[in-house]
């Protein structure tokens, strides 16, 4: 079925009569998609027409690298209208080795077809490995599939925090020697690269991004990070909605009581939004039903580039501090400045006791 | 044989009112702080966003007081101090004072007014100042004295120290510093009143401090 959908080019009247996307649905994802990018109503209709512009649409090759594959379950879980349609069709993905009913052989023609047209966007899932064996699909190294990719793309998006950064499969140990999309490609790269940070990836952000494409033929503007501004330029803390909780002091204190029921900050129980730039907190999760903050855990920042590692434990208040040139020994802050206090104290009294003796002649004097 | 000894006036109105403006500010930081880092009052007392309040605005003075202090040490007309802050004439006297505080030696050179470790202290909490200021502003969400927004101005801060968690790091442990520095700071002026009965302590508040005639002046 999806062998016979997804391949074919196919104009949009075709699609929606197949997947029964009802018009209405679909004007009102333009509608979504045009608030998402700050744009005026008066833009939906040339979002409906930028999607709906049939073959001239670009093809997007998604590949899956090193992840947990969360982004891809993100994409085919989200978005109204019936998001498997939408996307797999609206946006073409020609290639997306989690999704498509091709196998083997097939996939492999789809795969070579795509590269040599060329002119695809190209999306990437996981983190790469950058030791030569350590992921290899059919027989190649991720990291040869990623460079071998790269040059005929026309955009290039990272999506999920293992592409943008590493994620979770980078985290210490990291016996792969896994890194980001920008990392592996390099500097070359810069400004075609759009980094879609997050564990997993915002789909309404991915598809935004996308139809801006489609829309104006250019990537959004990027920040030093290579994230778009428009998503990631705001801190969580700052959009929370038990932001009232904090500024008047009420904090959840421990799991299971009251104060956690009645919804209060999060900020004691390790909370990450207040450095943590990313959507969550306008755009949620799952159709915009919920978000980690609402669902009641404290964000863990895995918007933010050196996420996980950087933000563990995820339930302190700052992460721990490794001493440099002692592996393994760990303290926190707190322990830092308390010992340090506590030597100062003991060390003054202990030099006080000494000095008896000369505060004892300055008073004979 | 007792010293001749006479008054001298040792600070004028500004410095001591630039003194306790800092001390000030710097007990409500620290105290801010402390709270932001871990609000430890509960749901019927204060408010985290009037600390945050609390906290910026003494920051503001602090900065403020700083650049003052900076313009005195260059044209007070009282005293212009720049000159004792020396690095490399501290370096050379700081030996002796490291030997006379850990009882090496009975007696030390008489200083103008810092001795070298004083006046490393003093010179490292104007940089940490100023590198509380800059780490505090990247951490700051609004505009810097209302002007230009504080994130794109000093965001930089958190991409190379690898973000806002370590720049939060590096900002409680500096605050560390000031503390011990500062109790350092009020046990040694206290110590120095005891030893030499010239009145140090008191000078802070009331200008004056004892001065012996005899003392070997650099
Ligand atoms: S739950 Fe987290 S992001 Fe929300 S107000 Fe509290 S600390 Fe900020
Ligand atoms: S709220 Fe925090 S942990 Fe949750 S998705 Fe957003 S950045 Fe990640």
């Amino acid at each position: 079925m999806r062998k016979e959908y997804g391949l074919a080019a196919r104009d949009l009247v075709d699609t929606l009569r197949y997947s029964s996307i009802k018009r209405r649905d679909f004007l009102r994802f333009c509608g979504v998609t045009a608030g998402l990018l700050g744009l005026s109503e008066a833009y939906i209709p040339k979002i409906a027409h930028a999607i709906e512009k049939g073959t001239k649409r670009p093809p997007v090759v998604w590949l899956n690298f090193a992840s947990d594959t969360g982004c891809t379950e993100s994409l085919i879980k989200a978005t109204y209208p019936n998001a498997a349609d939408l996307v797999l069709d609206i946006l073409s993905v020609d290639y997306n080795e989690t999704i498509m009913a091709a196998a083997g052989q097939q996939v492999e023609e789809i795969l070579q077809k795509s590269l040599k047209d060329g002119n695809y966007i190209l999306v990437i899932e996981g983190g790469i490995p950058t030791k030569h064996g350590y992921g290899m699909i059919a027989g190649k190294d991720m990291m040869d599939i990623a460079k071998e990719f790269a040059p005929k793309a026309i955009a290039i998006l990272a999506v999920g925090s293992c592409a943008t950064h590493g994620g979770v499969p980078a985290a210490n140990p990291n016996p792969s020697a896994i890194k980001g999309v920008s990392a592996v490609l390099g500097d070359a790269y810069k400004g075609k690269i759009v980094n879609l940070d997050l564990c997993p990836v915002n789909v309404e952000v991915l598809v935004a991004v996308i139809v801006n494409y489609l829309l104006f033929k250019k990537l959004p503007e990027l920040d030093v990070y290579g994230r778009p501004k428009t998503f990631y330029g705001q801190l969580i803390h700052d959009n929370c909605e038990r932001r009232a909780h904090f500024d008047a002091g009420r904090f959840v204190e421990r799991f299971g009581t009251e104060e956690e029921a009645l919804g209060y900050c999060l900020y004691k129980m390790g909370c990450k939004g207040p450095m943590t730039y990313a959507p969550c907190p306008k755009i949620l999760y799952n159709d915009r039903i919920s978000w980690c903050i609402k669902a009641g855990a404290p964000c863990i920042g895995c918007g933010e580039q050196g996420w996980t590692d950087k933000f563990a434990g995820f339930y302190e208040r700052l992460p721990d501090v490794s001493i440099p040139g002692f592996k393994g020994v760990e303290f926190t802050a707190d322990k830092i400045g308390l010992a340090a206090g506590v030597a100062t104290a003991v060390g003054i009294a202990a030099h006080a006791i000494a000095s008896s003796k000369r505060i004892k002649k300055g008073g004979e004097e | 044989m007792p010293k001749k000894v006479q008054l001298k006036y040792e600070w004028n109105w500004a410095y001591r009112i630039e003194h306790w403006v800092h001390v000030a500010s710097m007990i409500i930081l620290v105290f801010t702080g402390f709270y932001i880092h871990w609000p430890f009052c509960l749901a019927k007392c204060p408010y985290c966003d009037f600390n945050r309040f609390l906290h910026f605005v003494s920051m503001y003075t602090l900065i403020i007081g700083l650049a003052i202090r900076v313009y005195m040490a260059f044209f007070s007309r009282f005293y212009a101090d720049w000159k004792d802050f020396s690095i490399i004439q501290n370096i050379k006297g700081a030996p002796e004072m490291v030997a006379y505080y850990t009882f090496l030696k009975g007696e030390h050179k008489e200083y103008r007014k810092y001795n070298p470790l004083q006046a490393f202290t003093y010179l490292s909490w104007a940089g940490l100042i100023i590198i509380q200021a800059l780490t505090g502003l990247a951490l700051y969400t609004g505009d810097v004295f209302g002007l230009f927004s504080s994130q794109s101005a000093f965001g930089w801060i958190n991409r190379l120290l690898g973000g806002e968690g370590f720049t939060r790091i590096l900002h409680f442990l500096i605050m560390w510093y000031f503390i011990i520095t500062a109790v350092v700071h009020v046990y040694m002026s206290l110590l120095q009143t005891l030893v030499k009965r010239d009145r140090t302590f008191q000078s802070m508040f009331t200008g004056y401090k004892l001065s012996s005639a005899t003392g070997k002046k650099r």
